[in-house]
């Protein structure tokens, strides 16, 4: 500031000579009324400017119609224009952080700088954002709210969302310390008091490698000066209706070809071999008891004289299955602090408690943490910083999830007919076999889904602990020495009860019980020397030098017994054949010297330069230690060039990073040696199996060189903000499975090879449009795209990875179902889809975009906001939509084809065409040579059933791939905060707020969300809506 | 405030100090590096012994799938895929045996990877075989013929392995180092010598269409064998067969207990049943189930039919929902041990010798040796004892089953057809593609391939990207009409 002040001085008395015009005078104070010392005041068409002083006074020669432009850091900038005024009293209003050239941001080891000095991108988003509506991880709540994040939720119960940052898996770190493991459910949103997201690997390149992703940061609440504050926040969330829900057929029931008899439950002969391709029902039939169509069914009772079942009417009994099985889900935070401080220091206490009720029966989640963080003075040069939080996740059943027999859903929604009523199920055991067998209306292939939801149970309990101490002292006023120790550490059980009878694919259960017991701890050190002078006006420094070293241990073992020899008993001691076991020890060890120098220079120029050396145990030791660097340039063009007055802030940046990596596997420290792996017993002789992969003694570590141009406009006072950023990440010497012919013993050779370039664009968009005394809409809009191309197939002569050539991007999706040139079906001669024997060429699976929009309304007590967000384009592959309608759920099989099948005929001819003549030839890679095909339409009629069963529809539903493009309203707060005068000194204050998560979609794929980016399977998208209360006293 | 200075820097000191040196962590502590041989043995033993598979049952007209059009019973086949990765475990076995000087497990790895590549080359045709395993064997992973081996013609590879087999036969021994983890024989080198020297025969025996190929030479070869019983011992009973057993213990049960689909969705095909039924075959009673709508007497001939594994899909599942198609025994879904796996059976060396004779390659009595067969086969497959002794002889003495002057080929390949239901992989399917019989029908209107039966498979795509040049040469060399499922390979041309 003081330099700014002395440039303007220099341009005040360059124009003193030939001033003609009159002092105009003035006082600036703050809203509370204190005088403000050394606000910049600046008549930007003359360049003139100068300063207040220590009673907030100025004085500044000026034309009459001059228009002022008051600053000072931290607060509003401001215009006046004089209109002949010769004397002026300005109060000042504190900067609600939208003065962009004021932004601090926390960076890499939790320094704070200011945005403005940065020539990377960053992004921070405040913990006030997901104080009110709750997600059930904070993760969760970032959710379109972050240019180039893209994080995708899944719909499922205790289930982590996926995170990608420019395409890739980020770092987390808390308070400055990274964590590996990143549990996003062991952070609690209520402690978080924002999130700075780093996205490039120059933000991240003083993580190490670790960081070379990026990484998103929180720092966590540690108590202010001040007096005792407590505060309440309590939010309560039900899941009373659904978002999306697959929408199943109602006409038919279970069986084959319009047939079902049930005999015995094994699913075999009439019972139609599980399938839901039976007889239409509802059907008059005036000769039966019932007057409808009859058929001996699970619950039809036994004529106790022939011993056989008597048919029962086959009616529609289960129309709601779905809605009848799930029930309402609840999500509710309760969080309690005490935050207190003086002079000396501070003290935030907190404590935490989140129950998640799932909307399957007898699933949920309990979520506890307590923590205590503070700052303490301890001596005149010393000061300390410290945290530890306690979180413990505890879980008796959740749900699995996954295409198949253990999930519910299977049972549910593909592989039940509307004949079967889901509330006729609760009883889930054989009467007499209780324990033994449960019941259900197929014994083959299917389980009751109750029977899963009440006796399959995977429970999980997790404690967790973190924290971390630092201690900072001042040698100097400009040296400082900072220590730092961090911790990450938690212990689990996962346990899972598999009851007798419980079908999976390959196994009927004669009981199970199954123990994985898990410890694991990192910590990470930091000694960190700093250094910080001013040279002069024109001229500033700040160097760090730090050492670090970060160890990691993870030790599991996991028990299992084969066969329970007491039903419903679960115990290993209980196993009927010897126990099975396994157990994992990895440790892994990286030690790090790093610098970094940030200068500035001429009030408006900041450089930015890192360098590390890191050695890590998880190279080849004469490869393991290895340097890298990075670099970024900003340039605030508005502090130095007189720009239009539109323009309020211009900054450009531009940063270039080359990060190396030495983790091959995240997960396995030891992925550079090779050792046997453990092959199956036989009937208990244990075996070894060689891997088939050979590798390179020669690795080296893996890099990413990163180019990053971006630019921030403010326009009309900052009204409108636009930041740019364009980047590009070239990824070379990965660790790739080279895949070699396995004739020659090996199929693969890990080595560093190949090179992907990473290209995108990310925008974000802000700005004012209404600032009113009163009323106010602050509005932000986000939207990136990221894509990965082959640059180099290094080892392959061709220039090929699989099918993928050089150049070509590598989310391309290949199906081999033969298909037109021009994308139509081309089928066999019995009519059925035609195969190829190279996949062609089908879309691409990234989305072209994503996009977030974040509203904000105030008008006096009252706060709505709102959040929407979504993508465009990319393919999506629903496994659910594919086995719907190959097992006859869809809504889209009931047609009169399907009546004709089940009177056995066939009528159905799929749309398409089959092949008259000529033939199609191939290279090596699959790409078309010479086609000579002649085509005419398909004519072979066939069993609609039979076609179904044999293709699924893939033809009639672009092979369930699915647009990914989607819009959804992801969350609305509505705040009502209490006048002061109802709190009457009870409060300091108070809010209630109307709550909403997942309110609606509109997207291209049927009976899905995309959210999650794929689908497995899912449980239906369900919309939540509750209230928050948040007291302060 | 010095001291505290000083405090930290020694935790400091302290937290760096009491790390583990970096070579401390170049060691795996969940995975040894070095085994012995017999920590090897029982995966290898394992997957060469592992031989039951539904899909061969649908290719040979054993079974019919009913849960969808499968292109493995209609003939619509495209690729298949190789298995090198069981040599190089073969070769890593070698090297430990040379490790721990254990000479009779190298001897077992030579049959073991001749099994292995004798599985390909009846796949696909020629394969890489003289250039293989340069990668594992001496580290090489630089030169192209190391990492993209040629092909080789498949007459030089069963010149070479008919050579190895023959090592491995001379060259065990029952008074070396014994071997363990041996989960067929329990380490009785008699039994393995007896299991190579039978397996050899069929070997010389798929090579019938090569009887006088002079660099082959097997007749010379077969008799070598027979009229050395002291040197090359042969399989005496069904107690030499070369099988790996079943175990109720999670992950060693036969592969389709407790399967869905073999519970329901697999039916016996219609020909096979027919088959049966004319030849009044009790191991009906122990392949097949009763259809529902007969008055399910297990041992009545007329209450099995099947469903046609040519016809349309819709035809099969409505002749299956009217109740008339047999499945597959319960035994094969429902029982944890069932019956063994079966690499290589007394019953088929039966067989072999009953065919040498009536091919003149040896002298003796043919139907000895094909009554000795099918008691044999009988006997192993008789679960439960359905099927009584005397009903066993009444079968094989019936005059529907005697040897036939001038069918007899036809009659040996249809009982060692017969024999092999559901155990000896796709062996039945190459003594079909080698004699043409028994005849597979291919007359319904599901059928695809113009209605003719494979011969082979196309080559895997890994191949094609990653040894190009070779693969396609050796489609050039082989097959002038390209990478067909329906290209001759040399063994059968």
């Amino acid at each position: 500031m003081k330099r700014i002040a002395l440039n303007c001085l220099f341009l005040l008395l360059a124009c003193w000579s030939f001033a003609q015009d009159n002092p105009v005078t003035g006082t600036v104070r703050s809203a509370e009324g204190t005088p403000l010392a050394g606000v910049t005041i600046l008549d930007k068409s003359t360049g003139k400017g100068t300063n207040t002083n220590a009673e907030g006074k100025f004085s500044i020669q000026v034309g009459s119609n001059a228009i002022l432009e008051f600053s000072f850091i931290g607060y509003t900038k401001q215009l006046i224009p004089l209109n002949g005024r010769r004397e002026l009293s300005v109060q000042l209003t504190l900067s609600d952080g939208t003065e962009l050239g004021e932004v601090v941001v926390t960076t890499a080891l939790g320094i704070k700088k200011q945005q403005k000095t940065l020539g990377y991108a960053v992004q921070e988003v405040s913990g006030e954002t997901m104080a009110k509506t709750k997600a059930p991880t904070p993760l969760a709540a970032l959710t379109g709210k972050v240019a180039g994040l893209n994080i995708t939720n899944t719909t499922d119960l205790f289930r982590n969302p996926g995170i990608s940052l420019r395409g890739r898996t980020p770092l987390i770190v808390i308070d400055g310390i990274p964590d590996p493991d990143a549990d996003p459910y062991k952070i609690n949103a209520d402690d978080i008091e924002s999130i700075s997201v780093l996205k490039g690997p120059a933000a991240g390149a003083l993580y190490g490698a670790l960081g070379v992703n990026g990484a998103i940061m929180y720092t966590t609440k540690k108590g202010k000066k001040g007096k005792l504050t407590v505060e309440f926040n309590s939010s309560t969330m039900f899941q009373t209706s659904y978002t999306v829900v697959p929408e199943v057929q109602t006409v038919y029931g279970n069986g084959d070809q319009g047939r079902y008899a049930y005999s015995n439950g094994s699913g075999g002969g009439a019972e139609g071999g599980g399938w839901i391709w039976g007889p239409k029902l509802d059907q008059r039939d005036p000769s039966t008891p019932s007057g409808f169509y009859e058929t001996t069914q699970y619950d039809s009772p036994i004529d106790p004289v022939t011993g056989q079942r008597i048919p029962t009417p086959w009616i529609s009994r289960g129309k709601n299955n779905i809605k009848n099985f799930f029930r309402t889900g609840m999500l509710s935070t309760n969080s309690i602090s005490a935050s207190v401080g003086t002079e000396k220091g501070s003290f935030r206490i907190a404590a935490n408690h989140m129950y998640q009720q799932g909307v399957v029966p007898n699933t949920g989640l309990n979520n506890s943490s307590f923590s205590i963080g503070g700052t303490y003075q301890l001596a005149p040069k010393l000061s300390m910083d410290a945290k530890l939080t306690y979180n413990r996740e505890y879980s008796d059943n959740y749900p699995t999830v996954g295409y198949g027999p253990p999930n519910y859903l299977y049972n549910l929604i593909l592989w039940i007919g509307p004949d079967i009523d889901i509330r006729d199920l609760e009883n889930y055991w054989m009467p007499g076999r209780e324990g033994l067998q449960q019941r259900n209306y197929n014994l083959s292939w299917y389980n009751n889904p109750h029977f899963i939801a009440n006796e399959l149970l995977n429970g999980y309990k997790r404690n967790n602990s973190f924290g971390q101490a630092t201690f900072d002292y001042k040698i100097t006023k400009d040296l400082s020495l900072k220590f730092r120790n961090g911790f990450n550490q938690y212990s689990s059980v996962a346990d899972t009860r598999e009851p007798y009878s419980y079908i999976a694919y390959s196994y009927i259960s004669r009981g199970n019980f199954s123990s994985q017991q898990s410890n694991y701890f990192d910590i990470n050190s930091d000694l960190i020397l700093n250094y910080k002078h001013d040279f002069g006006n024109n001229f500033g420094i700040n160097l760090t030098a730090g050492a670090a070293n970060a160890y990691r241990r993870f030790e599991s073992v996991y028990t299992s017994t084969d066969g329970l020899t007491i039903p419903e008993f679960y115990s290993l001691t209980n196993s009927i054949n010897p126990l099975k076991g396994s157990s994992t020890l990895n440790e892994r060890r990286t030690g790090s010297l790093y610098g970094m120098i940030d200068a500035e220079a001429l009030g408006f120029l900041y450089l930015n330069l890192t360098g590390r050396y890191d050695k890590t145990s998880t190279l080849p030791i004469r490869n393991n230690g290895y340097f890298y660097p990075s670099a970024g340039l900003s340039a605030v063009l508005s502090d130095k060039l007189n720009l239009p007055e539109a323009i309020s802030f211009l900054k450009l940046r531009t940063s270039w990073a080359k990060v190396n990596t030495g983790f091959i596997d995240a997960n396995n420290p030891y992925a550079h040696l090779t050792t046997y792996q453990i092959g199956p017993k036989w009937n208990n002789v244990p075996s070894l199996v060689w891997p088939t992969t050979f590798i390179s003694p020669d690795l080296v570590p893996a890099t990413v060189e990163s180019a990053e141009f971006g630019g921030v406009i403010g326009l009309l006072n900052n009204r409108i903000n636009l930041d740019v950023t364009y980047f590009t990440n070239r990824d070379y010497n990965n660790f790739i499975n080279v895949t070699q012919s396995q004739a020659s013993g090996n199929t693969s050779v890990l080595k560093n090879a190949n090179v992907f370039q990473r290209r995108g664009w990310e925008f974000v968009l802000s700005g004012y449009p209404v600032r009113g005394k009163n009323f106010k809409w602050e509005t932000t809009f986000n939207f990136s795209k990221v894509h990965r191309w082959l640059k180099d197939a290094t080892d392959n002569p061709d220039g090929y990875i699989g099918q993928i050539k050089e150049g070509q991007r590598m989310d391309r999706i290949y199906i081999t179902e033969a298909r037109t040139p021009d994308g139509q079906a081309i089928y066999n001669s019995n009519g059925m889809q035609a195969y190829t024997p190279f996949g062609q060429y089908f879309g691409d699976r990234d989305p072209d975009w994503i996009y977030g929009w974040q509203n904000n309304f105030s008008f006096k007590n009252w706060n709505l906001s709102f959040s929407v967000d979504g993508r465009i384009g990319g393919l999506i592959y629903s496994t659910t939509n594919q086995k719907m309608w190959w097992g006859g759920t869809a809504k889209g099989t009931v047609t009169p084809f399907r009546d004709d099948a089940n009177a056995g005929n066939s009528t159905y001819v799929g749309p398409g065409v089959v092949v008259t003549s000529g033939n199609v030839e191939y290279d090596s890679y699959g790409n078309i040579i010479s086609d000579t095909r002649k085509f005419a339409p398909n004519t072979t009629p066939v069993n609609y059933i039979s076609f179904m069963q044999t293709t699924s529809g893939a033809m009639l539903n672009n092979y369930f791939y699915y647009s990914g493009t989607y819009l959804k309203m992801r969350e609305l707060v509505l705040t009502y905060q209490l006048p002061a005068k109802i709190m009457k000194g009870v409060f300091t204050g108070a809010s209630v707020s109307f709550i909403a998560n997942n309110l609606f979609i509109l997207a291209k794929i049927p009976n899905v969300d995309p959210d999650a980016e794929r689908d497995e399977l899912q449980t239906p998208s369900m919309r939540s809506m509750g209230v928050n209360f948040n007291i302060r006293f | 405030m010095n001291k505290t200075i000083l405090y930290s820097t020694i935790v400091g000191m302290l937290v760096f100090a009491s790390c583990k040196k970096y070579e401390a962590f170049q060691d795996n502590p969940n995975n040894p590096t070095q085994a012995d041989p017999s920590l090897l043995l029982p995966s290898i033993e394992r997957t060469a012994f592992s031989t039951i598979s539904a899909d061969a049952a649908l290719a040979s007209r054993y079974l019919v799938y009913t849960q969808g059009a499968s292109n493995t019973q209609y003939y619509g086949w495209q690729r298949s895929s190789m298995a090198y990765n069981n040599i190089s475990q073969v070769i890593r076995m070698e090297q430990e045996a040379a490790r721990t000087n254990k000479p009779n497990y190298r001897y077992i790895g030579k049959f073991l990877k001749s099994h292995f590549i004798l599985n390909m080359t009846q796949t696909f045709g020629d394969i890489p075989y003289s250039q293989m395993m340069q990668s594992i064997l001496n580290g090489n992973f630089s030169d192209s013929s190391a990492i993209r081996p040629a092909y080789d013609k498949q007459e030089d590879i069963y010149l070479g392995v008919l050579n190895d087999l023959k090592i491995a036969a001379d060259s065990l021994d029952a008074n070396g180092i014994a071997i363990g983890g041996d989960l067929i024989y329990n380490g009785n080198i008699e039994k393995w010598k007896r299991l190579i020297n039978s397996y050899t025969l069929r070997i010389l025996m798929s090579l019938s269409k090569k009887e006088n190929n002079t660099a082959l030479n097997i007749k010379s070869r077969f008799n070598e064998i027979i009229s050395n019983p002291a040197k090359y011992p042969l399989m005496t009973s069904n107690a030499d067969n070369g099988r790996l057993p079943y175990y109720d213990i999670t992950g060693n049960q036969y592969p389709y207990f407790n399967n869905n689909s073999m519970k329901t969705d697999y039916y016996l095909d219609v020909s096979f049943i027919t088959m049966l039924q004319d030849l009044k075959d009790p191991r009906l009673f122990v392949f097949g189930k009763p259809t529902p709508s007969s008055n399910g007497a297990v041992m009545d001939f007329d209450s099995y039919d099947g469903l046609s594994g040519s016809a349309p899909l819709a035809e099969n599942t409505a002749k299956r929902g009217a109740g008339n198609a047999s499945q597959i025994n319960d035994r094969y879904a429902y029982t944890a041990i069932n019956e063994p796996s079966l690499l290589f059976s007394y019953a088929e060396l039966q067989f072999i010798l009953a065919e040498a004779v009536v091919r003149g390659w040896i002298s003796g009595d043919a139907s000895t040796y094909y009554t000795n067969g099918i008691k044999a086969s009988m006997e192993f497959s008789n679960y439960n004892n359905t099927y009584s002794e005397q009903l066993m002889n009444t079968y094989i003495a019936s005059s529907e089953v005697a040897l036939e002057a001038g069918r007899e080929i036809e009659q040996i390949i249809t009982q060692k057809y017969i024999s092999m239901f559901m155990n000896t992989g796709w062996q039945p399917f190459y003594e079909q593609r080698r004699t043409g019989f028994p005849q597979f029908d291919v007359s319904g209107a599901g059928i695809l391939n113009d209605g003719r039966i494979p011969k082979r498979w196309m080559y895997p795509n890994d191949e094609f990207v990653n040894n190009r040049v070779n693969v396609e040469n050796a489609i050039k060399n082989q097959f002038p009409e390209g990478d067909d499922i329906n290209g001759t390979m040399w063994i059968v041309q």
